[in-house]
């Protein structure tokens, strides 16, 4: 379960206020929210990766926050990560994909390495894509890496960043239904971060909307849908008229 | 009168505010060397990363530096020619071009050729790794990216200054009796004979040690500028030019202490 209790963090201006939300285990979460809301500032506070003014993280019962870099690298490799721009880095797709692997598990032989791979890559309809160059991709399959990355190494929490923005609706799609998937297969807690409403809430069990670094909302979809609150209506229906 | 007094705290704010902003800078710059010494311990540093940086900030780095001291040599014999033609001093140009190579002018002009094209290049990667989100993704992978990234950097960076300083060293000697057989005509029987006796092996350590204390000026500044990025393409370039002019400037420093200091 992750846990995230009063969160506050400022960047000059506050862009989490007071933030509190409870995913409980194999639920698939997700945030959803106008621009600068604070979703990715969240998202990356609960990995770790920002450490809030105030309040606490807590994933599987251990403190994510107000831990030093060495003690959070223990539980971190119980987080996949997508983020928004790929973040891929300067290495064939095989070496991005299997980084997780060779770095963090010297116990996996490279034979072993190489066949978890090639296996994301065909679960990614990508086959054979090991030795190309991520500079070479289009966007859509840059995504897929990331994905593939994330999820390499089975870890119970993942965590998505836009994993559909600026891609075509077909595209979108595809992923959407391969997050899903995983995090079946995989039995994974997992938090995705979209604009894109109507796919995103296509695969969630639960939803959150943030809102000038609040979180407004939080319920099943089927609630979301029903809510009088008049910025959860506009913004699912997406409609012009109303207080957004 | 409000207005006025504006206008003449407007002068000390704005020194107030560089000031806290290199102070900002130092301290940020002390804590990486800090957090770099605490993983620097041999079985802790990655080793591929370490040799691939040795690799390409090193032999690809080393025509440049290696036509930068030829020259340097022979710079420092055409300088003193019409002197030493005025004055028949031909035993003495070996001497003062290899003095002055070795103790100053060789490690500082290849630091600052070094700083040209491996610091900014430095800067430029980190930087840009910084602004795509590369170094998040490395932490959220559980990976430190000051050991994984910046101690092999640092380390390679100060390893190869210093190694070629040293060659370069030999590499201005022969630039210089290059220069003083054709300008001069000065064997370089005549040159060697008549410097090496003057010349001891700290006037060839003061250029090493200056070397080596360039290079940590050098790994520090590019790192820390490229780790600190952001906004974008845009902060990259900026990145770049701060970390050039601040590892140029720290050279200058830690040459005029160390001169003070050695000699």
């Amino acid at each position: 379960m992750i846990k995230v209790h009063d969160i506050h963090l400022s960047f000059k201006k506050p862009v989490l206020r007071g933030v509190s939300l409870e995913v409980p285990h194999e639920c698939i979460y997700a945030v959803i929210g106008p621009g600068a809301a604070g979703k990715s500032v969240l998202l990356k506070t609960i990995a770790g990766l920002l450490t809030p003014d105030t309040g606490q993280v807590w994933i599987d019962g251990e403190e994510v926050t107000f831990h030093d870099e060495l003690k959070l690298a223990e539980l971190r490799k119980k987080i996949g990560y997508l983020f928004q721009n790929y973040a891929l880095f300067d290495k064939s797709v095989g070496d991005n994909i299997a980084f997780p692997l060779r770095r963090l598990f010297g116990n996996i032989g490279e034979d072993e390495i190489k066949e978890r791979v090639a296996e994301r890559l065909m679960r990614m309809s990508l086959p054979g894509f090991e030795d190309r160059n991520p500079n070479s991709l289009s966007g859509g399959q840059k995504k897929r890496i990331g994905v593939a990355r994330a999820t390499i190494m089975r870890a119970p929490y993942i965590l998505y960043d836009e994993p559909t923005a600026g891609l075509d609706p077909v595209t979108s799609q595809r992923i959407c239904n391969l997050i899903r998937d995983e995090a079946r297969e995989q039995r994974s807690t997992v938090i995705v971060v979209s604009s894109d409403i109507q796919r995103l809430l296509s695969i969630a069990d639960r939803v959150g909307m943030m809102l000038h670094g609040q979180l407004i909302f939080d319920g099943t979809v089927d609630e979301a849908f029903a809510s009088a609150n008049p910025y959860v209506h506009q913004f699912i229906r997406g409609e012009t008229e109303g207080p957004l | 009168m409000s207005n006025g007094t504006s206008g003449a705290l407007a002068i000390p704010e704005r020194v107030g505010a560089t000031l806290l902003g290199i102070a900002g800078q130092a301290g940020g710059i002390a804590i990486m060397a800090g957090q770099i010494l605490r993983r620097s311990a041999p079985w802790k540093v990655d080793r591929y990363e370490f040799i691939r940086n040795m690799y390409r900030m090193g032999v690809k780095s080393l025509p440049i530096l290696a036509a930068t001291a030829f020259f340097t040599g022979a710079i420092m014999v055409i300088q003193a020619a019409p002197l030493v033609i005025r004055y028949n001093a031909r035993s003495f140009v070996g001497w003062s071009a290899i003095y002055t190579t070795f103790r100053e002018i060789g490690p500082l002009l290849m630091a600052l050729m070094f700083n040209g094209r491996v610091g900014a290049n430095n800067t430029a990667e980190l930087g840009t790794m910084a602004v795509t989100e590369q170094l998040d993704a490395l932490r959220a992978l559980a990976i430190d990216p000051i050991a994984y990234l910046v101690v092999p950097r640092a380390i390679s960076i100060v390893i190869i200054l210093t190694l070629l300083c040293v060659i370069g060293d030999f590499l201005a000697i022969v630039g210089a009796m290059g220069m003083a057989s054709f300008m001069l005509d000065v064997n370089w029987m005549l040159f060697l004979n008549s410097s090496l006796p003057r010349l001891e092996v700290w006037d060839f350590a003061v250029g090493v040690i200056k070397a080596f204390l360039f290079g940590i000026m050098i790994a520090l500044n590019s790192c820390y500028y490229g780790l600190s990025t952001s906004g974008g393409a845009p902060g990259v370039g900026r990145a770049v030019n701060a970390s050039v002019v601040a590892a140029a400037s720290g050279v200058f420093i830690a040459d005029y202490l160390s001169t003070f200091i050695m000699d």
